[in-house]
């Protein structure tokens, strides 16, 4: 580490040290043992990251003090990432998160931690393989994240030429086609991407799910039904395919086919209104109030506890 | 290993919204010579009475729900008349000149006469929608004007004035009213009045809503939800508060639309309340008095997603022909509007998506709306009137807007076209429209439409299309049955064409249609029979033959013939 390097990182551990975390609990810790993590901080911020990195992540976790908990786990964070130990630094970020979810310094250090992880593995992954179809994919990624989605679709496009067997290029295709244009005809584009990308890789249970989406979205419920069918046995943890599976039975009549897959859903995933409102409307339509209305009641408790849809700032 | 990502459930859900398809134009198609739809100037109709919100910079939320307008023809003249609802004072809003309600009168030219002053029926509180119905049965329709906070029922006399009986009646419905609707809901043969209620609302209850930095009008959540009211009718000019023992007032809404009509077929009128934030209502009627809320398990109470949304303008209309009403309901942005086929076991279906209506209301705020056969060729149609309800969320929300266009879908087979950009500049303007009505003013057959603007001159708009199809207009006339029929069921042969129209009761938002239903039979030249089927009481079935074509005729119960 260079000097400045490590004046910097010194800079930044005595910043950290400084932050108002949360109030202290009676530690549990002995008053030898509390010390002995003290004195590792007070090393650390002057710049002796080094030799105090082990002793504080030891004792990181065992600490039941939440504001020397935030502080130890904040300081080694720091230090391992200037250090470059890319694992330490993982390590405390996530136990910070776990800990501390909702604190705005653990939050912007991870970002600042994570955005930065990614920019040294992309500029290795340009300094050892420029010709790569990954650089080109990641180019392509970074136009459709920034919505410019001609730019992007050309560049997955040339990866479709150059690597025709590569997976997942013909879905981002037909996401871009999705994304940029409602018609009738770009679903239809879409839909020829997805069935490509089926050839290539017949075992993608998103190109799977999507072909339903579109198939249920025009009222063909048939085919929804095979799509989102297919979704869910190449992934059975694929929650979303099987609540589109059982809402498709329930629009085509099939209200007792709905069931099963509806049932799985809540199973996977109980927090969510809909699966349970999907269930309640097919266990009613089949005859079943009994089930009904316990469904009907859990989606109450539910949506109650979903998100409420406000604007940006808005404070009430 | 496997290498396809799975894509997550906000990438997935982002990608079906935009998978959803709307209609294409149809190139072939070349267009009329004038606009289906046409603006009626003020100049021309002599329409000058302009709405007043009186937005504020305390955001009163009122402020930006009204108004509602109505067709009723008022002095039975057989010409469509036109009723406006203004703001005016209340505890939050002191107008620095007068404001009122107007009546004009149809002139029989396509120009109308404000008539107001001398029919007595300028509202007397903050105004929101209206509701027109003949209570008395006296052959004059009466209206009922929804306000903040309290409502007004006028009585109509019939030397063109009115009378304000509402304490008499006793149908204030403290509170802060929003739509309305007069059905028979106890099959006495006499017109009961359900008000929806929005919120628990008052001046000192304001709050603020929005950041620091941009105050916005708040979303119903930021209130407490009220009931609705059901108000029976004794039959001697006095009405009962049966709120509670029908069953109604056990639920608390926040309740814009309301629409009345038999959704199950067994002779009761139910009725289907749009709710803003909490779950719509669908009040099974149960005969004896009594309502069951069946929403949540009917497939209208929550989206698809178990999740309410803000539920505004509703209709209900027979739109497959299958003799089962189906339901039409809109919604604020990023929610689509829903139209609901009726699974005929008091369900529903949502046909949005596969109809592309989802997809061309995913960014609007839809208000008024309305199922009806604006082109005479035999299939409902439907118009919708957008608007968001904060002023501030061209700011917020992107691509959203506080005024936008309305929406015209031409209904045909299962097919539902949106024909907005083909169908009359009105529909690449934008409006913040509240209440709309439909009715035809100048008697063509042609269906014409009335829209309120809040804070702004209404819109009228002629019908230019409707009279290149041949059409029959019936007026129904109740005896034993409720006078205005509201709930009959009109079914007609023409050729290879069978229809049934049905006659809800209220629709839309706010706002109250022309009483005539104007039966579509393209370009057939014969009407071969009708059969009117008369609410209960009466349940009768009337069939009636040697029918004429292109004009209004008057059907009265138990007579078995038409004026």
């Amino acid at each position: 580490m260079s000097l400045l390097n490590r004046f910097v990182l010194a800079l930044a551990i005595a910043q950290a040290s400084g932050l108002a975390g949360p109030q202290a609990n009676s530690a549990s810790r002995p008053p030898t043992a509390a010390s002995s993590v003290r004195n590792a901080l007070a090393q650390s911020k002057k710049g002796y990251c080094k030799e105090n990195l082990p002793a504080l992540r030891r004792a990181m976790r065992g600490i039941t003090d939440k504001e020397l908990q935030y502080e130890v786990g904040m300081v080694t964070a720091r230090c391992a990432m200037g250090m470059g130990d890319d694992t330490i630094a993982i390590e405390a970020l996530l136990l910070l998160r776990t800990q501390f979810p909702a604190d705005p310094e653990v939050l912007y250090t991870s970002a600042q931690f994570l955005s930065s992880l990614a920019n040294q593995a992309a500029q290795q992954l340009l300094t050892t393989a420029p010709n790569s179809y990954q650089v080109a994919k990641l180019n392509a990624e970074s136009l459709e994240s920034q919505k410019r989605w001609d730019e992007a679709e050309a560049a997955y496009r040339n990866i479709v030429v150059e690597h025709p067997k590569v997976p997942d290029i013909h879905f981002r295709i037909a996401r871009i086609l999705l994304d940029k244009s409602a018609t009738a005809e770009t679903a239809e584009q879409a839909r020829a991407e997805l069935l490509q990308e089926l050839q290539v890789n017949p075992d993608s249970a998103s190109a799977e799910f999507v072909l339903g989406e579109i198939a249920r979205r025009s009222g063909h419920w048939d085919q929804a039904i095979q799509h989102f069918t297919r979704a869910s046995g190449l992934d059975v943890g694929f929650a979303e395919a099987y609540l589109a599976l059982g809402m498709s039975f329930s629009a085509a009549g099939q209200d007792s086919q709905a069931i099963a897959p509806l049932e799985r859903y809540v199973a996977i995933v109980p927090e969510n209104p809909a699966g349970h409102y999907q269930l309640a409307m097919a266990y009613s339509r089949t005859g079943n109030k009994e089930a009904a209305s316990r469904e009907l009641e859990l989606q109450r408790k539910t949506a109650e506890k979903a998100p409420l849809r406000r604007a940006p700032g808005s404070v009430k | 290993m496997r290498l396809t990502r799975r894509p997550s459930r906000r990438q997935l859900f982002r990608a079906l919204a935009a998978a959803a398809v709307p209609p294409i134009l149809s190139s072939f198609q070349s267009p009329p010579a004038r606009s289906a739809f046409e603006e009626i100037s003020p100049s021309a109709s002599g329409i000058r009475w302009q709405h007043v919100a009186g937005l504020s910079p305390e955001m009163f939320m009122p402020e930006t729900a009204g108004p509602g307008c109505a067709f009723l023809d008022y002095d039975n003249d057989g010409w469509m008349d036109i009723y406006l609802v203004n703001s005016g004072p209340c505890d939050f809003f002191q107008p620095s000149k007068p404001l009122r309600n107007a009546l004009y009168r149809n002139n029989r030219d396509g120009t109308f006469t404000d008539v107001t002053d001398k029919a007595g029926v300028p509202g007397n509180a903050y105004g929101q929608g209206v509701a027109v119905g003949d209570y008395d049965g006296d052959g004059l329709p009466d209206i009922y004007v929804t306000q903040y906070p309290r409502s007004i029922l006028y009585h109509n006399n019939g030397d063109g004035t009115f009378t304000d009986v509402t304490s008499k009646a006793g149908v204030a419905a403290p509170g802060w009213a929003t739509s309305a609707v007069w059905f028979d809901y106890d099959n006495d043969g006499r017109l009961d009045l359900f008000v929806c209620g929005f919120l628990d609302y008052s001046k000192a209850k304001n709050v603020y809503c929005g950041s620091k930095q941009l105050r916005s009008y708040c979303m119903p959540n930021a209130y407490s939800p009220v009931p609705c009211w059901l108000f029976h009718n004794n039959g001697d000019g006095t009405f009962t508060d049966v709120s509670k023992e029908s069953g109604i007032a056990k639920e608390l809404g926040k309740a814009w639309g309301v629409v009345a009509a038999d959704l199950n077929n067994d002779g009761w009128l139910d009725l289907f309340v749009a709710n803003d934030k909490v779950p719509n209502f669908l009040f099974a009627n149960r005969g004896k008095g009594h309502f069951e809320e069946v929403g949540l398990l009917g497939g209208v109470g929550v989206n698809a997603m178990g999740l309410p949304r803000s539920g505004m303008g509703v209709d209900a209309a027979d739109i497959d022909q299958d003799g089962w009403l189906d339901l039409f309901l809109t919604n604020v942005d990023h929610e689509m509007f829903s139209l609901y086929r009726n699974h005929k076991d008091m369900s529903f279906d949502d046909l949005a998506i596969p109809t592309g209506i989802g997809a061309a209301t995913m960014l609007l705020s839809g208000w008024g709306a309305k199922l009806f056969d604006y082109d005479n060729d035999g299939d409902l149609d439907l118009l919708i009137a957008n608007g968001h309800p904060d002023t501030t969320v061209d700011k917020r929300i992107q691509n959203v807007r506080y005024s936008e266009p309305m929406l015209l879908f031409r209904h045909s087979g299962d097919k539902w076209e949106n024909v907005s950009a083909q169908s009359g500049p009105i529909f690449s303007k934008d409006l913040a429209a509240r209440g709309m009505a439909i009715g035809d003013f100048d008697n063509d057959g042609a269906v014409d439409v009335l829209v309120a603007l809040n804070d702004a001159a209404p819109v009228l708009l002629r019908n230019n299309i409707g009279r290149q199809n041949h059409w029959l207009g019936v007026r129904l006339i109740g005896k034993k049955a409720n006078i205005d029929a509201v709930g009959a069921k009109i079914t007609y042969q023409s050729g290879d064409l069978r229809r049934t129209a049905c006659k809800a009761g209220g629709g839309s938002y706010a706002s109250a249609h022309d009483p005539r239903v104007v039966l579509g039979l393209g370009q057939r030249t014969k009407v071969d029979w009708l059969e009117v089927t008369w609410p209960q009481p009466s349940g009768k079935i009337e069939r009636i033959a040697n029918l004429p074509l292109d004009r209004y005729i008057t059907i009265v119960e138990g007579e078995g013939k038409w004026r």
